[in-house]
């Protein structure tokens, strides 16, 4: 399938100490990347996870091309971005890409593939994407998700060996990203290296084998899935501990295995750890602690200390339909002594 | 060049019935209206006569407008975001310009060839020379105000820049002797608005520079004048793309 043997070695995104900053509304200078470092090996699924504004688009612009990074590199398939843009080794489902309105689906996917050397045959990609039944429709009459459907089969022209997907289910409703995943995954099995950046922690979970954190234009966490949500299932055990020991008492929660913070929070102990159990006898038998708690901390909780995003209404981090329902259960037991 | 690119363009442009109509038909009826119809239309001028005149000025303005909008919705369609999605594939922006100067100057034919047409059939006369260069020149030319469309469709970001830009071809127009015939401190004004030399570099074979007022042009002052205004749209329109890119 691949024609150069070394891609064991050449990464698929290869970016070194990445930096962008724009001039802000008032003159001042914004940072929107700030040193992003990163691999990404041939054939990965990558979900590029952040808030509204973590830098996700800038990065991803920079790898495209359509951005020129103030310092750092970037490599794709060892190339120069313009260059696998050139090649068709790269291509992308963006976010705001504007359609031509005018023009029906199957003209404007003529249209781009005419601005390639080689290219998938035209009717292919508006099967592979889904289209069939839309070719004739003028673009300006097709569905958001179908116009993303759309830009999707755009994509596919130069059969690329590394897709960029920029938010490609933003504004969707809940079926329509379905659907649009489901034409993701009924492609995947093509072995192509796939990294999209989404605020959906459902759509990492389901659809990634890797997820990389980003916040505040910085890498704040990198795992395989597994990884990441390892991290998320810590818990947090909560008790009231008597005044005068209570340093003393923290002093040792703290030197305890497997408890990764210990936080005052008036005359209560908030503990996050990997063996919520251990700390809670810890509690009550050793500590004396009262009112003890253990609760799950969700997904999203874990987004949010990672990112250091606060769970505001307006983040769509917090609204439930992007989250994983199962997780989100705050599953709370009382333990009365 | 991509004649699948350029031929879906085109198909885009004739299937907007209502622009084609302006383009195409506007400068026929003002032809018919100032030029075929009036009692002085036989009426010597150089090498031809008034009507010949008249048919080279309204085709000039058929022409600009043709492009002018071509230029403004290609500043507009990138704004949009099809710069972007242009951005994903080898097209370079050389390439896309290259394009778009051919689409512009192919819609700018169809009022060209209307407007002749009707010049043939109502009595227009002129030398040959005069019919073959006014004709090239009004087609060539033409392509300077793509860049002008583009100009003012990226320096205004909105979509009212492309009727801002074909509102200003009106009074163009009017500055560069197309619909009536200027004279004293309005002619010497007018010799500066970037109309003005277009025009007269169509009509010089006719007129060899000869104006109604009976003084002359000499032919480097509408050359002049075609290159500076040239030069300036070409700079304006490279220095705005490239802010506008900057920007997002």
């Amino acid at each position: 399938m691949n024609p150069n043997p070394p891609a064991t070695t050449v990464a698929a995104i290869e970016l070194t100490d990445l930096v962008k900053t724009f001039k802000g509304a008032r003159g001042e200078r914004v940072r929107a990347v700030s040193g992003i470092d990163l691999r990404v090996e041939s054939g990965e699924i990558v979900a590029f996870l952040g808030p509204n504004g973590a830098g996700k688009t800038t990065t991803l612009d920079m790898v495209l091309g359509l951005t020129n990074p103030d310092s750092g590199t970037v490599r794709v398939f060892g190339e120069r971005p313009r260059r696998a843009i050139d090649t068709g080794t790269v291509s992308a489902v963006l976010q705001t890409g504007g359609l031509l309105r005018d023009l029906t689906v199957r003209e404007i996917v003529r249209m781009i593939a005419s601005t390639y050397r080689t290219h998938t045959d035209v009717d292919e990609v508006i099967d592979r994407a889904g289209l069939r039944k839309l070719v004739g429709r003028k673009v300006s009459k097709c569905s958001g998700g179908e116009q993303q459907r759309l830009r999707f089969a755009l994509a596919l022209l130069p059969d690329p060996r590394l897709l960029i997907l920029d938010e490609p289910t933003a504004g969707m409703d809940v079926s329509a990203r379905r659907d649009f995943w489901d034409t993701m995954h009924a492609d995947a099995s093509a072995g192509r290296t796939v990294i999209f950046a989404t605020h959906y922690l459902e759509e990492a979970d389901m659809f990634a084998d890797r997820i990389v954190l980003v916040a505040g234009g910085r890498v704040v966490a990198d795992g395989t899935t597994a990884e990441v949500r390892g991290r998320a299932s810590g818990r947090t055990v909560s008790a009231n501990l008597p005044r005068r020991s209570a340093a003393e008492a923290i002093t040792t929660l703290r030197g305890a295995p497997g408890v990764q913070s210990v936080d005052e929070r008036g005359e209560r102990v908030v503990v996050t750890a990997t063996d919520s159990d251990a700390v809670a006898r810890m509690l009550l038998n050793d500590l004396g602690g009262t009112d003890v708690e253990i609760v799950t901390a969700s997904l999203e909780q874990a987004f949010m200390a990672l990112t250091g995003d606060p769970s505001t209404d307006d983040n769509p981090i917090s609204s439930a339909s992007a989250l994983d329902s199962g997780d989100n259960d705050l599953s709370s037991k009382e333990l009365a002594r | 060049m991509n004649p699948t690119y350029t031929l879906l363009e085109m198909r885009r442009i004739t299937r907007n019935y209502t622009n084609m109509f302006f383009t195409a038909v506007l400068p026929a009826f003002f032809y018919i209206i100032f030029g075929a119809a009036t009692d002085y239309k036989n009426e010597n001028i150089g090498n031809g006569n008034v009507a010949m005149y008249i048919m080279i000025g309204m085709a000039a303005y058929g022409a600009v407008i043709a492009t002018t909008n071509i230029g403004g919705n290609a500043a507009l369609e990138r704004q949009q975001g099809w710069g972007r999605q242009l951005g994903l594939t080898p097209l370079t922006d050389a390439g896309y310009i290259g394009m778009k100067a051919v689409i512009a100057m192919t819609v700018a034919a169809i009022p060209i060839a209307l407007v002749y047409v009707l010049g043939v059939l109502t009595g227009a006369k002129g030398s040959p020379m005069a019919w073959l260069v006014s004709a090239v020149v009004c087609l060539l030319a033409s392509s300077i105000f793509a860049l002008y469309g583009l100009l003012v469709g990226t320096a205004l970001p909105s979509e009212a820049a492309v009727g801002a830009a074909s509102g200003s071809i009106v009074i163009f127009a009017f500055l560069g002797n197309l619909f009536i015939p200027l004279s004293g401190v309005m002619l010497t004004i007018a010799k500066f608005t970037p109309l003005y030399g277009y025009a007269g570099l169509a009509r010089y074979p006719l007129t060899e520079g000869y104006l109604v007022d009976g003084t002359q042009d000499p032919l480097w002052l509408p050359l002049l004048n075609v290159l500076v205004w040239f030069a300036i749209f070409g700079i304006g329109a490279v220095y705005f793309v490239r802010r506008g890119r900057e920007r997002q």
